[in-house]
């Protein structure tokens, strides 16, 4: 079946998915790698190895191409010898093998100047101020969103103040909370907690109310209370898909760091990279940047497998690493949802008519 | 024209007896005038359900069954209470229904397991929120119920690893495990492929012969209906008005043999006439259409 990729909603067997995969990342890094290393390709500027007789040319300086040119065609027209030079980059380029040792050599380099912090204290300063800022978020926008959600009353008295509130940009209220809460780091997780609350109420309250009904009507009908109707149905109806919202809100609040990072005392990774930045350190610049996107991209992975685990009803397969884990900490005694939940029998694969 | 077979009002006997008995039981829902009108702002309100009158004895299966549109599943969620009437009562037990509760068990026509929660737990849904039993007596119940409709061996299952025949046992279970008095059923195995729904209305008669339940059982399949159903209801529509309950002469137990009973058939002709005519009308209605086709002459 030739093409058959192509039909719309086509599956796709776990090889070819994986292949798909790696090639997303391959096929960018070939890119990058093609403008970097082939002399042919792009390459703008030249860098000169032998000045030759233009008097303003220093070995290892970098000229653009059409300069380069125009001089050496002055210096032949006075018969004098021309520059040579390699086609070069500029210098915010830097090619895959300077950005993986500035990756490497970034944690063992001592800051330029000592009241500097090393790379990995800024990342791990931006982990915290992430932190806490969508902690904070989560556990008064999550039930909020919920409340909002699965009660119209309660929805239609706060969203629409929220809606408006939404487009108040979060970088807006920098000055505001500097002069609020200081300098230090209370503003950042501030910055981030208004970036992402407002979202996070409307997404999670949009999601809720996906719930099907005729659940809720099924429970009403077996005796549930209202109370019981939230914490029983609608939680667990919409916990999956909350589950998933909050890992793109997750990488909404890295968006806001950056500028969470830059108001008051500058700090974290942005610091690291504007002081970089400053040195023309580009390739440690790179190297910071692609980190950012490796703990983003890290964390998604982890929490996708951890969503499977934590929610067994989604897949088919057996016990998983987390339960296995759970109950390897629980001491050898199974838990006590599993007496009630998961007796003698293992859970049947693929069971088919009845 | 239905003099050539056994007319549906001939009751055998043993038929005859079994009413009268069943008449004598306790009422169990005593449903009066019962109406229910849906407004819409900005359209003129329809009026689903019309004066409706009846009542449903101990270990009685009613059927319900009428033309589309006639407010059948209507009826059936407001005597769990899922929507409000606009007039009339109903007492369950001799005491006024008011909004839903654990003493009216209801499966409904889309599976509503819970996706979250094993076969198992979801049997125990109704024992834990009413809280009455202990965690291991909810377990020992859920487990008997789960017995009950032959599914102890997936107790541990997934709903979304039954299939669908399986997901609706399961809800009878769930529902029964509350010990419902009475139990409503609103087209149940309607999503159920032929053979499937054939055998639940069989697994049906085995759990309602063993269990003190009384059944009111919506359905819009007459074989259906005239195989489960101790009396039938039948509802009008536009407006719904219950216009005739009939006792349906067939004799228990019920066995798929008797589909060609003439009681059986008798019964059944008698409901095709009273719902059919109208649908016959309205394909007379659709313009006649002339296409040439290959193969016209067959004809």
């Amino acid at each position: 079946m030739r093409g058959a990729w192509s039909r719309p909603l086509a599956g796709l067997s776990p090889r070819a998915s994986a292949g798909l995969w790696a090639a997303s990342f391959i096929v960018p890094l070939l890119i990058w790698c093609a403008l970097s290393y082939l002399p042919f390709v792009w390459h703008p500027m030249v860098r000169v190895t032998d000045p030759g007789d233009v008097a303003w040319m220093t070995p290892g300086a970098l000229v653009e191409r059409p300069e380069f040119m125009t001089e050496n065609a002055e210096v032949a027209a006075r018969q004098g010898r021309p520059a040579v030079g390699v086609p070069a980059n500029p210098v915010f380029l830097p090619a895959p093998h300077d950005v993986v040792r500035a990756l490497v050599t970034g944690f063992t380099t001592p800051p330029a100047r000592p009241e500097e912090p090393w790379l990995h204290q800024s990342l791990w300063h931006s982990i915290k101020v992430i932190f806490w800022g969508f902690l904070i978020s989560s556990l008064i926008g999550v039930p909020l969103g919920i409340l909002c959600g699965a009660i119209p009353a309660m929805g239609r008295l706060t969203e629409p103040f929220i809606e408006f509130f939404r487009y108040l940009p979060a970088p807006a209220f920098g000055a505001l909370a500097v002069a609020v809460m200081g300098i230090e780091d209370a503003p950042k997780v501030a910055i981030i907690f208004i970036g992402t609350f407002f979202q996070q109420v409307l997404v999670i309250a949009n999601t809720t109310r996906r719930i099907d009904p005729a659940l809720l009507e099924a429970a009403e009908t077996l005796g549930a209370s209202r109370r019981v109707l939230i914490t029983r149905v609608v939680v667990p109806g919409v916990i999956t898909d909350i589950y998933t919202d909050m890992r793109v809100l997750l990488g909404w609040a890295w968006t806001y760091l950056i500028v969470a990072e830059l108001i008051g005392v500058s700090s974290g990774i942005t610091y690291f990279i504007n002081q970089q930045a400053k040195y023309r350190a580009y390739e440690r610049v790179f190297a910071s940047i692609f980190l950012i996107g490796v703990i983003g991209l890290v964390t998604d992975i982890v929490l996708a497998s951890l969503g499977r685990q934590l929610f067994p009803w989604l897949r088919t397969a057996r016990r998983g690493w987390f339960s296995a884990l759970v109950a390897a900490l629980r001491g050898r005694g199974g838990p006590a949802a599993d007496a009630a939940g998961e007796p003698d029998v293992a859970a049947p694969e693929g069971i088919a008519r009845a | 024209m239905i003099a050539d077979v056994a007319g549906y009002l001939d009751q055998a006997p043993e038929v005859r007896a079994r009413f009268t008995k069943l008449k004598e039981r306790p009422v169990i829902l005593d449903v009066r005038d019962l109406g229910k009108t849906f407004t819409a702002p900005g359209r003129p309100p329809t009026v689903a359900l019309d004066r409706i009158s009846f009542r449903l004895h101990r270990r009685e299966l009613a059927c319900v069954i009428g033309p589309s549109g006639c407010g059948k599943s209507t009826l059936a969620r407001l005597v769990a209470g899922l929507e409000e009437p606009s007039g009339g009562e109903m007492l369950l037990d001799g005491k006024p229904i008011h909004g839903p509760g654990a003493d009216r068990g209801m499966v409904f026509q889309s599976y509503t397991l819970f996706p979250w929660l094993t076969v198992l737990r979801n049997v125990m849904f109704g024992l834990e929120v009413s809280g009455t039993s202990s965690s291991a007596e909810a377990i020992g119940e859920a487990k008997m119920w789960l017995e009950l409709v032959g599914l102890s061996k997936f107790a541990s299952a997934y709903p979304h690893q039954l299939s669908g025949g399986m997901k609706q046992r399961v809800a009878i279970a769930r529902a029964l495990a509350n010990r419902p008095r009475m139990l409503l059923m609103d087209e149940p195995f309607g999503a159920l492929d032929a053979q499937t729904r054939c055998q639940m209305q069989s697994y049906l008669l085995q759990i309602w012969k063993q269990v003190d339940i009384t059944i009111l059982f919506i359905t819009h399949d007459l074989d259906e209906a005239v195989y489960l159903a101790d009396r039938i209801l039948i509802l009008d529509a536009h407006p719904g008005r219950l216009r005739e309950v009939m006792e349906v002469p067939v004799p228990r137990p019920r066995t798929p043999d008797q589909f060609l009973e003439p009681t059986f058939i008798a019964a059944r002709r008698h409901l095709e006439e009273l719902i059919h005519p109208r649908a016959a009308q309205l394909a007379d209605k659709l313009p006649p259409f002339h296409m040439a086709i290959a193969g016209d002459e067959v004809e």
